[in-house]
């Protein structure tokens, strides 16, 4: 764990951006993963400070440039994984079958 | 894995993840304590954050009894024990170039705290 | 989720949602219904508004608003909102000398039941990295300035307890009703980045 969520004090930020009317979501797939993650977290496998831990073994610049769904995103793929609920070749399989469904 | 159902969401969304455990554990501190947070460098998951590590506070609240971060995120086990609001002043954590009139509260575990003194 | 666009490639992050859910829907890991009902309950049903409604009960019964500081919890149950009850929540006052600030310096934990879902900067890096030490100077960003002999109380939702601020009711709003108080209060003075203001020509 490299410790970069640790962020109170850290210099070097700039001021904080805020967005005027601000939507709940603003992508499609950020609706989804939300979801997914509550869904399986309430199909008691994984607790909320696995999760947690599960988010902060990202690399760091990845954590650091992720947004907070992506950081979902790699925890809840992470532990369904580690859990053996699904499998990396699953994963790869379903994924090469919807960018097949999408080519022209 | 239990399959959440649209008919459940409501229900469950109500009662999941509260991480508060009915047990009676007595507790170590109690309000009015002054405390120093300990200074541990962890190699897996902790809720002590490093700004608070080896500074001194006072317990305000006792906010009962929990599931312990740094075990339950290996899975187990809870390790159930008392969580509490602890104040720490600003210049106590920041030194002397801390903002002025300030204070931090911080929940804190059992086992992240020490007596002071 | 943009089906039947053949133009062009999905980000990356799109695609491994995608996989993902459908993965999980393939399996029956997951009901597709149930995600629907959940994203409906964020989406449109628990918000700001939940907090903005006990806030203004706070300001005009003062029964309640004591059992709320001892107990929000139980004063917040007593709503019946649909989110996390199981929470142990904290309402803080904020008074004139007392200014409330509520952060998650570790991840972005939010009182979801009063709020809902938490905006951006609340979970950016720099709201994280500067508000549990320069207040004053994020406040600042916010349009919220506070007199010296104002004590800044932060409040680092490190645990299972969720934070809110009970904002100041603004003078000059003495003949509002509660529902009128209601539409007043923003997420924004629940998280202790900016002060409620009164409407429009009934400032003192």
């Amino acid at each position: 764990m490299s410790g970069v969520h640790d962020l109170a004090g850290r210099p070097g930020f700039g001021p904080v951006v805020r967005e005027a009317a601000e939507p709940v979501f603003h992508e499609e797939w950020e609706r989804r993963m939300f979801a997914l993650m509550v869904a399986t977290f309430a199909g008691g496998e994984f607790n909320l400070d696995e999760f947690r831990y599960a988010i902060e073994r990202m690399e760091p610049k990845e954590y650091l440039e992720g947004s907070y769904y992506e950081h979902w995103l790699f925890a809840v793929e992470q532990l369904l994984i580690e859990k053996g609920l699904i499998s990396e070749a699953e994963l790869r399989v379903m994924r090469e079958r919807i960018e097949k469904r999408k080519s022209p | 894995m239990t399959v959440l159902k649209a008919k459940d969401v409501e229900r469950v969304v109500k009662l999941s993840g509260s991480g508060r455990i009915e047990k009676d554990v007595p507790p170590k501190f109690k309000p009015g304590d002054r405390i120093v947070a300990r200074n541990f460098e962890s190699k897996g998951h902790t809720r002590l954050p490093r700004y608070v590590r080896g500074k001194r506070g006072v317990v305000e609240r006792d906010h009962g009894v929990y599931v312990f971060p740094d075990t339950n995120a290996l899975g187990g086990p809870q390790n159930p024990q008392h969580v509490y609001n602890v104040r720490f002043d600003f210049r106590e954590i920041w030194g002397e170039d801390a903002e002025a009139n300030a204070v931090l509260h911080i929940d804190l575990w059992d086992d992240y705290m020490e007596p002071a003194e | 989720m943009g089906d039947h666009d053949h133009t062009a490639p999905l980000p990356d992050v799109v695609l491994r949602v995608k996989t993902l859910e459908s993965l999980l829907v393939e399996k029956k890991l997951v009901d597709p219904e149930a995600l629907d009902a959940l994203i409906d309950l964020y989406e449109n049903q628990i918000g700001p508004k939940n907090g903005a409604r006990v806030v203004a009960r706070a300001w005009v019964d003062p029964e309640f608003k004591a059992w709320l500081l001892k107990d929000a919890t139980g004063a917040v149950a007593s709503f019946g909102f649909a989110s996390d009850k199981g929470k142990t929540l904290v309402a803080v006052e904020n008074t004139p000398k007392v200014h409330n600030l509520v952060v998650c310096t570790l991840c972005s934990c939010y009182p979801w039941a009063t709020l809902g879902l938490p905006p951006v900067w609340y979970k950016s890096a720099p709201y994280r990295a500067r508000a549990a030490k320069e207040p004053r100077s994020v406040l600042h960003e916010f349009g919220t300035e506070l007199d010296d002999d104002v004590e800044i109380r932060i409040w680092d939702s490190n645990a299972e307890v969720r934070y809110f601020v009970l904002p100041e009711r603004p003078e000059g709003t003495e003949g509002l009703s509660e529902e009128e108080l209601v539409e007043l209060v923003t997420r924004d003075a629940m998280l202790g980045v900016s002060k409620v203001s009164a409407p429009k020509g009934r400032d003192a």
